[in-house]
């Protein structure tokens, strides 16, 4: 696959703190990263850094090749951003906006009306081109700052938490825009919402105080059944000791008062887990494969880190 | 590049109504001194008159021009990148295949749109004579460029002020602090000193006078480009220093 962003040893140092450190990536076509982290995790400092719009203090950043530090224009032609904050002008209409856009990333003036109209198509902003971007909703502007940074079909396209603020519909839109990116081009976004994360990335990248804990390739870590385990809810809610009693369990763990994480021994079906528990009348409602779904793994490495 | 930054800056200026309300009040108060001009010097004897109208027009029309872009021109730049830098929309320029000297050219350009019809106030009025006396074109001429010249560098210092903050009222009052230095800096020296001392030469009004008087100099010139350029390479290092955090 053609590698669309190379990024070595990347570091960022304020005065008094490091907000980023040892940050390594690589990205090709028809990727699709997430970024997670807590807030103060570094995501914004190090997409800002990606963008161009701030200076590693160390490090080196190859967009298609082309150095990001030596060779800023002919790079920044090959990325389009959209910042945390989508950089709007209210004064200005949507066509106004999108063709100044264009303009900026020196698309050919022959182009930029195409240009235009596709983005429009894409995000969905076609009934609305003669608006002042002032007076949309905060929807419509995210939409438009999703145009501004893929009017010129760029290869490497950076999202700040793109879907901040949209509401469900909207939400799944953008998804569905990302997909069709990725067909084309290699996407980071960073996101607060670990679901949106699991729908859209192909891999994850989890931050924290500037330093990368985790890197995953989605496709084979999420909803990944651990083979033997089991979630468990009773009504009415038992004792821990009612599982482990059962003959074949292994071990149980209480996760809520009624909710339980059992592992079978090896070979252990889990028809014969359900078939235990029925007989011996706890109350089975649920019975569940234990998935390491995103979430899980989130939370397990920044408590892992915190207890570390 | 430059010319397409310039063009959305001359619209956010004129979008405003700060931009409308500015020339206006410009236009009144230079309409009403251009009258003022007028009726003392019709007013004299041909032997109490000291200077030609020509002359009496570049010295008090002309001249208050400037001193009303320097109280314009701030209002003007205040939010060319402080609003920028505020709003964070700078990113869309950051993230472009755009360097720092286009952005500030561009900007600069988009500021030199509205000097340059302000500086053109006056010459519109001296014009509404044109069919009833004779005037020195010329120097009415020179006195334009002068105007223009003294608007372009209150554009470049108002630029550069706007990189220092993100709060654009502040960045205006800057403006002023550093205009009101550059036009008072060689009022402490002793006047009718022949020496040209730096403080002298560092003050606009002292090369503006020779405008006004019809006289174009190289000097002059060389002063203007040299302040503008000076204003606008620091307003390039603050950006260049702002990406380094």
């Amino acid at each position: 696959m053609e590698e669309l962003l190379s990024v070595r040893g990347l570091e960022r140092r304020y005065a008094e703190r490091t907000a980023l450190r040892g940050f390594d990536l690589r990205i090709s076509r028809g990727e699709v990263l997430g970024l997670l982290g807590p807030n103060g995790a570094g995501k914004t400092t190090c997409l800002q850094i990606l963008s161009g719009n701030l200076l590693p203090s160390a490090g080196e950043i190859r967009i298609c090749g082309l150095d990001l530090g030596r060779r800023p224009r002919r790079a920044k032609r090959r990325l389009g951003y959209l910042p945390e904050r989508p950089p709007l002008y209210p004064e200005m209409r949507v066509d106004e906006y999108l063709a100044y856009s264009a303009r900026l990333r020196r698309i050919p003036r022959r182009r930029i009306g195409q240009a235009l109209e596709e983005a429009k198509t894409w995000c969905g902003l076609a009934g609305v081109g003669t608006q002042l971007i002032g007076r949309l909703s905060k929807g419509y502007r995210q939409r438009v700052g999703i145009a501004q940074a893929i009017i010129h079909q760029p290869d490497l396209v950076i999202l700040d938490e793109p879907t901040d603020g949209l509401d469900p519909v909207q939400i799944r839109e953008v998804r569905d825009l990302v997909r069709t990116l990725a067909a084309s081009s290699g996407v980071i976004f960073s996101s607060h919402i670990l679901p949106e994360v699991q729908a859209m990335c192909t891999r994850v990248m989890i931050l924290r105080d500037g330093r990368v804990l985790h890197e995953a390739h989605l496709a084979r870590q999420p909803n990944v059944h651990s083979p033997g385990r089991y979630r468990v809810r009773l009504n009415p809610a038992s004792p821990l000791t009612s599982l482990t009693g059962i003959p074949g369990v292994a071990s149980a763990e209480a996760l809520t008062d009624d909710a339980f994480r059992v592992t079978l021994g090896p070979g252990e079906p889990a028809d014969a887990l359900a078939r235990r528990l029925v007989e011996q009348g706890l109350g089975l409602i649920e019975l569940t494969p234990d998935r390491d779904d995103l979430e899980q793994v989130f939370f397990d490495i920044l408590n892992g880190e915190q207890a570390a | 590049m430059i010319s397409t930054i310039a063009r959305r800056e001359l619209r956010a200026i004129f979008v405003s109504p700060i931009a409308w309300g500015l020339l206006a009040a410009n236009a009144l108060i230079l309409a009403w001194i251009f009258l003022r001009v007028l009726e003392r010097f019709s007013g004299l004897e041909a032997a109490q008159r000291t200077a030609g109208l020509t002359i009496e027009l570049g010295l008090n029309l002309f001249s208050f021009t400037t001193v009303l872009s320097m109280l314009s021109v701030p209002l003007l730049t205040m939010r060319m990148l402080s609003g920028e830098f505020r709003e964070d929309t700078f990113n869309l320029l950051g993230s472009a295949p755009v360097s720092l000297t286009e952005i500030l050219l561009g900007k600069f350009l988009g500021i030199a749109g509205p000097i340059a019809v302000m500086g053109l106030l006056p010459l519109v009025l001296a014009l509404s004579l044109s069919h009833a006396v004779h005037l020195d074109w010329g120097l009415l001429a020179a006195a334009t460029v002068g105007v223009w010249l003294c608007g372009l560098l209150f554009g470049a210092v108002g630029l550069y002020a706007s990189s220092l903050s993100a709060q654009p009222a502040l960045t205006a009052v800057t403006a002023y602090g550093m205009l009101v230095l550059l036009s008072v800096i060689n009022r402490g020296e002793i006047t009718g000193s022949q020496a040209v001392s730096l403080f002298d030469w560092l003050s606009w009004n002292e090369h503006l006078l020779w405008f006004l008087f019809g006289v174009v100099r190289a000097s002059d010139l060389l002063y203007f480009v040299l302040l503008i350029g000076l204003f606008l390479a620091l307003a390039h290092r603050r950006l260049a220093n702002r990406r380094l955090g």
